[in-house]
């Protein structure tokens, strides 16, 4: 039984893994400290996995303890010397898809978006992900009025730290 | 085009770029050792539980009950041992419940409630074990003071009132260390957690951590 469970775990995480990959890319500056949050995100999935009833998406839920493993449960290791820039290791996509103009203004935003709160950032992940306000209220445990609050309060964050 | 939704549309250009782990490497990764917060909190805990017990362990403790017998305070005694290892059961048994309600599963306000909750019952439980250093002490020291040894060895022209002040004044220093030191343990596992949660209740439903 624990067999097949880790199994149905183990199959649902691989096909889900770029859920916590862009999570542990918005919370860690470097390889090794994305390698370290991944590996907490991954064992807190599968503790928390007998608990998992299936009244949500496996998706949904990973969304949940992802986050609560970034902003609440993970503890950095001192060890880790962050070595490389944000915009230097994340989200290399670029090149001919935008022009110049767009792709510097791209590095700008995720630099920003480095910048934010554990909270803020867990906003905007959501915001990125296609989640609407009913969907983020419910993942982060706030109302819907706060989740919209906190959003355009996030946007003009942004905008101060790209013009300050 | 708003700044979100240009980065909206960058993001899902990304998964391509995003590694890929395999069946295998995910498997022995999820059977790997945590470094969750909630474990060092676990830990820290159960060390605070445990702590004032082990002061027992210091020879100049384990006559504490030959001293109390001596100055006829033993029902004093009973009376207080009972007391804290009531309250040290009822603090232990709120302390696992609360610690058995933390759950990844729960959205990350409940999650951190519950955590800022359990290290609450600790915060009471090192209050309730602090607060008997001045409530024994102050007995302790009152019987002591008014026994013929005590009083003959005073120096000519002491007064009782410069005894007491002393003797208070010690109390509160000795409570004021194990204080200033629990705080900072305290502070470095929760600071960051606090601040989160401030910032999560922070607008629509203002509240502050002193409601949980």
């Amino acid at each position: 039984m624990t067999k097949e469970l880790e199994h149905n775990f183990v199959t649902d995480l691989e096909k889900h893994q770029n859920i916590v990959h862009k999570v542990c890319r918005l919370y860690t500056n470097s390889q090794d400290a994305h390698n370290d949050l991944f590996q907490e995100i991954s064992i807190q999935l599968w503790r928390a996995y007998p608990k998992f009833r299936g009244e949500a998406k496996f998706s949904t839920w990973m969304y949940r303890v992802a986050i609560n493993t970034a902003i609440t449960l993970f503890r950095k290791s001192k060890r880790r010397v962050q070595t490389q820039d944000f915009d230097t290791v994340l989200f290399k996509i670029q090149s001919s898809e935008y022009d110049d103009t767009e792709e510097e203004q791209l590095k700008l935003l995720y630099k920003a978006v480095k910048q934010l709160s554990d909270i803020d950032k867990a906003l905007v992940f959501l915001y990125l992900e296609d989640k609407n306000y009913t969907e983020i209220a419910q993942t982060m445990g706030i109302t819907e009025v706060n989740a919209r609050v906190k959003m355009n309060r996030v946007k003009g964050k942004l905008k101060k730290i790209l013009n300050p | 085009m708003d700044q979100l939704d240009l980065l909206k549309k960058d993001w899902k250009k990304q998964d391509g770029s995003l590694p890929k782990l395999s069946f295998e490497e995910l498997t022995s990764l999820i059977h790997k050792k945590s470094s969750s917060v909630v474990k060092w909190i676990f830990i820290i805990s159960v060390l605070e539980f445990v702590l004032p017990h082990l002061i027992l362990l210091f020879p100049s403790f384990r006559n504490v009950d030959a001293q109390m017998e001596s100055l006829h305070l033993q029902n004093f005694n009973i009376i207080i041992s009972v007391v804290f290892y009531v309250g040290a059961l009822i603090f232990v048994y709120l302390f696992y419940k609360n610690y058995r309600s933390i759950s990844a599963n729960s959205n990350p306000k409940i999650l951190m409630q519950n955590i800022i909750k359990t290290r609450k019952t600790v915060k009471y439980y090192i209050w309730f074990a602090l607060s008997m250093i001045p409530i024994v002490g102050g007995v302790f020291s009152y019987h002591a003071f008014n026994t013929p040894e005590f009083i003959a060895k005073l120096p000519d022209g002491a007064s009782m009132a410069v005894v007491w002040a002393v003797t208070i004044v010690v109390l509160l220093i000795l409570v004021g260390i194990f204080w200033l030191i629990y705080q900072l343990i305290y502070g470095r596992l929760l600071n960051k957690l606090k601040a989160n949660y401030n910032d999560l209740i922070s607008n629509g439903n203002r509240g502050n951590l002193e409601d949980i």
